[in-house]
């Protein structure tokens, strides 16, 4: 039987609600995270900005628990991962969608409620509306469009309205349109009280988030807004300042 | 472990399946299609046709041996004719005209007694080999009315059934055993392998879902199918509903009617068993897989072994002593031994042998469930 633990309310609001400390991961020889310290705070929206491989889905997978870290540790509302009672506190939306394309989307959607232990219809017909995808709740799956599909994905990572959510590269596939609602919803949940962390190499979706960290190489070479950042590079936009940044850490190597 | 979401993720399970029309076939339709193929196979084939040509080569001996062999052979259906010489036999060998040549000769070394040697064309071992035993017969036959003296018959008697018995009645426990797991492992493999590659293993491993609980979700929902296509089966094999001619239909009958003499409950509860360890044996294996394929190619080394060696084909006292050590080890030895008790013996759980089926089958899928559970890890990449 999993233990559901209360977690004090000021809890959210003092400390952060995510805090990574010196954070390494090592596969064989590659250190895929190399020294990784955070704190986020509640209730903002933080992106983990980087190109392809630089280990922002590792970063994720850190702090969500699905893998241990090779020394450092990760907290999550002040409970240290990996830790399985606190994964119920916890949304995570796949870099792949993560759905069963043989179910109905309701059927998704119950399911992964059922996981985190969410029963009844008024979770799903919620997530279902935070997407927009109340007119397909009876489609099976595999005949959505990749547009919807993401979208029910992102339901799933919300149906048990977690307080913290991890979105790994939720925008990708999507079409412009649909980008602009996904970011609301994002802005609304967070201004509701979760924290987002979003990954993403896309740069241009980067000035949506309230503060931006900057991953290269397996470590953080940035933080701050994105006003901030492109005011510390000298640059006009946050691609080159992302270049600017990358190759004067290079250098001081 | 959560009843809640082992319920939740067995319900997905079968969900999933439900919808999968073509595997359903394959579930129900295959098996019946197929037993019914070998049953109708083992119980219509028919007696081989000897269609013999005789050389004599020993003069007035052999021509008195010829012509007794010769009525015995005529009187089992052969049909035979004499021919000069052995290549005019080979000839007719080769052109399909004879089945087998009999060449009477003498044989020098044995001082001079006669010898009787039969020549098949090589191509079909097992064909050819019965038609050997058929002139052995009939030699046996033309040996006692030559000599005036009976001949002592062998009778078969067997301790449990009867050696005249339907043959499908042995054949029959091997086969449902057999399919209950290859299309458990099968459906489970692929089924798992779809979880690991789209991505919702990795979901499911964020949740507070554990591994225990992802294994027994499938087990239920698997096991769910499992014991209907057991059922399913189980009625086709034993049961036979006839029906009577109707009009210009001829009667005929629903089921292949094989007689069993024990519980069938009993023999349900080991292919239950059985298929239990063969949805764990699905997921375990799929953690090597990359592919949908590759789940099908570990068929020859994971399946074809337990085929060959479980007494499926073979009788397992038959395999050469280097392979016992291995038929040991198989599951599905265990399944096939467990029903023939059940089946023809008429065991009950009081039957030692049976006994031994059953826990082995048990500690078999606990064993396989447990490293299921840990190979579902949580590093999947």
């Amino acid at each position: 039987m999993a233990l559901q633990v209360e977690v004090p309310l000021e809890a959210a609001g003092s400390t952060p609600a995510i805090r990574a400390h010196d954070l390494v991961k090592s596969f064989g020889a590659l250190r895929a995270v190399d020294g990784v310290t955070f704190d986020l705070a509640a209730g903002r929206i933080y992106g983990i900005l980087g190109p392809n491989g630089s280990g922002k889905t590792t970063v994720i997978r850190l702090l969500t628990g699905l893998t241990r870290p090779s020394s450092g540790w990760a907290e999550v509302l002040g409970t240290r991962m990996p830790s399985r009672s606190n994964l119920s506190r916890i949304g995570y939306m796949t870099q792949a969608d993560g759905v069963y394309a043989a179910l109905t989307v309701a059927e998704n959607l119950r399911f992964f409620g059922a996981t985190y232990g969410v029963e009844g219809d008024e979770p799903v017909a919620h997530a279902l509306e935070v997407v927009d995808l109340a007119d397909r709740r009876s489609s099976i799956v595999g005949t959505l469009s990749g547009g919807q599909r993401r979208r029910l994905s992102l339901a799933c990572a919300l149906v048990h309205r977690p307080p913290i959510l991890f979105l790994d590269e939720p925008t990708v596939g999507v079409d412009p349109l649909l980008r602009v609602q996904f970011w609301s919803h994002f802005r609304a949940l967070a201004d509701a009280g979760t924290t987002i962390v979003v990954s993403s190499h896309v740069m241009d979706e980067a000035d949506r988030c309230d503060e931006l960290l900057f991953v290269r190489s397996g470590t953080v070479i940035a933080r701050g807004t994105g006003q901030e950042i492109r005011a510390q590079a000298g640059t006009p936009d946050l691609e080159q300042a992302f270049v600017r940044l990358g190759s004067a850490v290079e250098a001081t190597r | 472990m959560s009843r809640r979401r082992v319920l939740a993720l067995f319900r997905r399970v079968v969900a999933e399946i439900r919808r999968d029309r073509p595997s359903l076939a394959l579930l129900f339709i295959a098996p019946i299609v197929i037993t019914g193929l070998v049953t109708f196979i083992l119980r219509e084939s028919q007696a081989p046709q000897v269609t013999a040509v005789v050389v004599n080569l020993a003069g007035q001996r052999g021509e008195l041996v010829g012509t007794a062999l010769g009525t015995a052979l005529r009187e089992g259906g052969a049909t035979i004719s004499d021919v000069a010489d052995e290549p005019t036999a080979i000839a007719a060998i080769v052109a399909g005209t004879a089945s087998i040549g009999i060449v009477i000769g003498t044989d020098a070394t044995a001082g001079g007694g006669l010898t009787i040697t039969a020549i098949t064309n090589g191509l079909d071992p097992s064909g050819e080999a019965s038609q050997v035993a058929a002139v052995g017969r009939a030699m046996l036959q033309a040996a006692g009315s030559a000599s005036g003296a009976t001949v002592p018959a062998v009778r078969h008697a067997t301790v449990y059934g009867a050696p005249s018995d339907d043959p499908v009645t042995t054949f029959a426990p091997a086969i449902v055993g057999f399919f209950a797991y290859f299309f458990v492992y099968v459906l489970t493999g692929v089924s798992f392998l779809r979880e690991r590659t789209g991505g919702t293993l990795e979901r499911l491993m964020a949740t507070p879902v554990t591994r225990g609980e992802v294994v027994a979700g499938y087990t239920l929902g698997f096991g769910l199918f499992a014991t209907i296509q057991v059922a399913v089966l189980m009625l086709w094999t034993l049961g036979s509903l006839h029906i009577p001619a109707l009009g210009p239909l001829p009667s005929f009958s629903i089921g292949l009617g094989v007689a069993v003499n024990g519980s069938p409950m009993l023999a349900f509860v080991v292919v239950v068993l059985l298929a239990v360890g063969a949805v764990s044996l699905g997921i375990f294996l799929s953690t090597f897989a990359r592919t949908e394929l590759q789940v099908i190619q570990f068929i020859p080394i994971v399946l074809a072994p337990q085929f060959l060696l479980s007494g499926v084909l073979f009788p397992v006292s038959n395999l050469p002593s280097i392979l016992q050590p291995l038929v040991a080890i198989m599951p599905l030895n265990y399944a096939v031994d467990g029903l023939r008790q059940v089946f023809i013996r008429g065991a009950d759980l009081g039957v030692p042998a049976l006994q031994l089926d059953l826990v082995v089958l048990g500690i078999v899928a606990a064993f396989f469930a447990t490293i299921a559970a840990l190979t579902i890890r949580r590093d999947v990449v």
